[in-house]
């Protein structure tokens, strides 16, 4: 019996400050010239919304985005350009957090081991659980909002201590 | 010109359009699909003259609508707009005859850099 695939906790794959690069990138391109993430953690919100995609290959887990409601429609304005702010449709805010969760976890999966795939987005109030410690997270200020970007393995990847 | 979009996610296709505009293709015909089954159906209806298309969509994937285009006869050029831009992913887009792969987040120059070619 040959023993299965180990998964390496995501911390040994990736760093905050790569995740941060990333998300640079993204806000620019996608959120607005001038329009960037301040990595300095803010207490969340009592109330978040998530957009997360999962990545299955070598490596599983999940890019998670999460905000709070206001936070969300905010981004979502921007990345419409809605210029005089425009009455959201609730569709749009979890389309638009999702995208920015498909980008992030695109461009995140291009730095992990492959090959692998790219789930579809999706969102709402409780993204997939973490495991303890198998995670990558940049808590983050958007106009003075909160906002983290987590990358987090799977609660059911075959993990080191779990097969030792 | 008539360029199709096709992106499942409505805020993206907003995106893409506008940068098509920035980037100087305002004087096209924009139509749009959700998913590569409806692009599928809209090549045929619609007869555009390029389709810029996701990767990843429910119901029927770009590079699925790609390969069937392909398979049916169709030259139509076909570039993907895509979250990912892995080597082995422009190699399998390649392959399958797309003529370029755009990754996002992308800029208005990474339209121009694709696009002049296919559009002038």
């Amino acid at each position: 019996m040959t023993a299965a695939a180990v998964q390496e906790p995501i911390t040994g794959l990736l760093d905050a400050a790569t995740v941060l690069a990333v998300a640079d990138d993204v806000w620019t391109s996608l959120v607005g010239d001038g329009e960037v993430l301040v990595p300095l953690p803010l207490p969340a919100p009592a109330e978040t919304v998530s957009a997360w995609v999962q990545i299955t290959g070598p490596w599983c887990g999940a890019v998670v985005v999460s905000c709070a409601e206001a936070t969300a429609e905010a981004l979502t304005g921007c990345l419409l350009r809605a210029r005089p702010p425009a009455v959201l449709e609730p569709e749009d805010v979890e389309d638009a957090l999702g995208e920015l969760a498909n980008v992030l976890g695109g461009n995140v999966k291009a730095v992990l081991p492959g090959p692998s795939a790219l789930g579809l987005p999706q969102a709402g109030p409780n993204p997939p659980a973490a495991r303890p410690g198998d995670l990558c997270r940049v808590d983050a200020q958007w106009r003075g909002q909160f906002l983290t970007i987590t990358v987090q393995g799977a609660t059911g990847a075959p993990h080191a201590e779990r097969t030792r | 010109m008539k360029i199709l979009v096709t992106d499942d996610s409505r805020v993206m296709r907003q995106i893409v359009i506008r940068t098509l505009r920035q980037a100087g293709y305002d004087d096209h015909e924009i139509i749009q699909a959700a998913d590569g089954r409806e692009a599928l159906q809209l090549v045929g209806s619609e007869q555009p003259d390029l389709v810029l298309s996701d990767w990843n969509m429910p119901e029927m994937s770009g590079i699925e609508c790609l390969q069937a285009l392909r398979a049916s006869g169709s030259q139509i050029p076909f570039g993907f707009v895509t979250s990912e831009g892995s080597p082995e992913m422009r190699e399998k887009a390649a392959s399958a005859g797309a003529l370029f792969l755009i990754a996002k987040p992308f800029t208005e120059e990474t339209f121009r850099d694709a696009l002049d070619g296919v559009l002038a």
